[in-house]
């Protein structure tokens, strides 16, 4: 990193997060700036999704520090230490941090435009005209402004998660977190929805990123999170982490997942389809 | 035919006024089975365990029980602690509490019925609790569980019958009334089914007007 303008946006100190008696965090340490892309990437069951569930205080984590814009998240701090926080404060210093899930979570029973402009006329108490208004808009940057009378259930996977992205947008958060957002889709829809997502890039908005999308992160993060048991291996720009992976347990990953790629792109030679054949072997 | 008829029209007014008597003691029933059964699933989805472990008890004694023993101990037992009800109030009470027991269970598994994702998501749009109850699980959830309340009621209508044993002048006490006094069978009990049918066909049709409007 070269230097910090701003305050990050994020920031998190030796956090841990125990279930029971399984480790799933121990001793995380990451700040994410203004406008910039991180994303989180490794092998399942290494903590990626708990990290970020532990920034939308989705779950409560055992011990260290996570701030959002240099506000406690979810404890406060006292004399004898740190102290759970009231709902409401949680709410408050969480309200500018958007999350996008891997199965998008969209409300059945809403329209899709109603799924967008829930959140801001509730909790920001925009009246219906304006939030109407702002929600077409923040559909129309996903590009499904005309999908806005539809239902969830009426909508493709790939357009689903686009609404959950839209319905993120909506809030107009400070940060967006996007736990394994084509990780649920069918790989002819993962593209949308990774293009929505690289358009937010470049827009400068504030993204954490977890994801099995190697090409993704190498493409649009500024910044690469390598995790592995609970603890974060290796961080940097994607270009060094991708092409000169400093520890064994990055390169074994990378090349598990190239050595799989290649079959892909084996199948595809030899099928004699093109891209799309790969896709979906 | 003629002879059934006249009966008929002679024990109209008797007939009619135990379906009206039926059916307010049931309407009123079902209001307290709902509010209690309501009252009952918040209560036990608190994480506090001495107030999920009462509402578990509440429910298995209820439902571990026949109605008419509930009435017994209710209406003749009540008075030898002071609670000195009419047999109307028992009924109300009576019924009202014993379907809570099943109310609640409907409500609950209704709640348990809205995935926990889309709570995280309304959660993470800044919603309050209660704002995620009124706009998130509540519409769901009444499309999801009107059918089963509809047959809670119904159900309780139907067992409304036995409040004729303490005495109370609904639709069963007086068809037996109407027996008694003419020593005819098939015409009161005819009579009998078919108001009990009228009433009961009018809670599923109000049930269904409901489920198409809950529908999203």
């Amino acid at each position: 990193m070269t230097t910090k303008p701003l305050e990050p946006i994020i920031k998190i100190r030796d956090l841990t997060k125990t279930f029971g008696t399984v480790s799933a965090l121990s001793g995380i340490s990451l700040d994410v700036d203004p406008s910039e892309v991180v994303c989180i990437i490794g092998p399942s069951g290494s903590g990626k999704s708990t990290l970020l569930r532990c920034i939308g205080f989705l779950e409560e984590y055992t011990s260290g520090e996570v701030q959002i814009e240099g506000r406690l998240l979810g404890y406060r701090r006292t004399a004898s230490g740190l102290v759970r926080e009231s709902e409401k404060n949680i709410d408050a210093v969480r309200r500018n941090v958007g999350m996008v899930f891997q199965h998008f979570n969209l409300w059945p029973h809403m329209t899709v435009l109603d799924n967008v402009t829930l959140g801001p006329r509730l909790t920001k108490r925009i009246p219906t005209g304006r939030a109407r208004g702002q929600g077409r808009h923040a559909l129309a940057k996903v590009g499904l402004e005309s999908f806005a009378d539809r239902y969830p259930s009426q909508l493709s996977g790939g357009q689903q998660q686009r609404v959950g992205i839209a319905r993120a947008l909506a809030m107009e958060p400070h940060v967006i977190l996007f736990d394994e957002p084509t990780s649920a889709l069918d790989p002819q829809l993962v593209g949308e929805v990774l293009d929505t997502m690289k358009q937010l890039a470049s827009d400068g908005i504030t993204m954490v990123v977890v994801t099995h999308e190697m090409g993704f992160a190498a493409q649009v993060a500024d910044r690469v999170v390598f995790m592995d048991h609970g603890q974060i291996v290796e961080k940097g720009p994607p270009v060094s982490l991708f092409n000169a992976p400093e520890s064994p347990r990055l390169r074994e990953f990378l090349d598990t997942w190239r050595s799989r790629n290649m079959l892909f792109q084996n199948d595809a030679s030899v099928t004699g389809e093109g891209e799309e054949g790969g896709a979906r072997s | 035919m003629m002879q059934s008829l006249d009966l008929w029209v002679q024990y109209a007014p008797l007939m009619l006024r135990g379906l009206v008597t039926t059916a307010w003691i049931c309407a009123l029933a079902t209001v307290v089975g709902i509010a209690v059964g309501l009252l009952m699933a918040w209560l036990g989805s608190i994480a506090f365990a001495p107030l999920r472990w009462a509402v578990r008890t509440y429910v298995e004694i209820m439902r571990g029980l026949p109605i008419l023993i509930l009435l017994f101990v209710l209406y003749y037992g009540g008075p030898s602690i002071g609670l000195r009800l009419s047999a109307e109030s028992v009924g109300v009470f009576g019924l009202g509490l014993y379907s809570a027991a099943y109310f609640a269970e409907i409500f609950r598994s209704g709640f348990q019925s809205i995935p926990q994702g889309q709570i995280e998501a309304a959660r993470m749009a800044g919603l309050t609790g209660t704002q995620i109850i009124r706009h998130i699980k509540l519409p769901q959830m009444l499309v999801l569980i009107t059918p089963s309340m509809v047959n809670q009621t119904i159900i309780l209508i139907k067992e409304s019958a036995v409040l004729s044993i303490i005495t109370v002048a609904e639709l069963t006490k007086n068809t037996t009334q109407f027996v008694n006094e003419t020593y005819a069978v098939i015409q009161p009990y005819v009579a009998a089914a078919v108001l009990y049918w009228l009433l009961v066909e009018t809670v599923a049709r109000l049930g269904r007007f409901v489920e198409r409007r809950v529908k999203f």
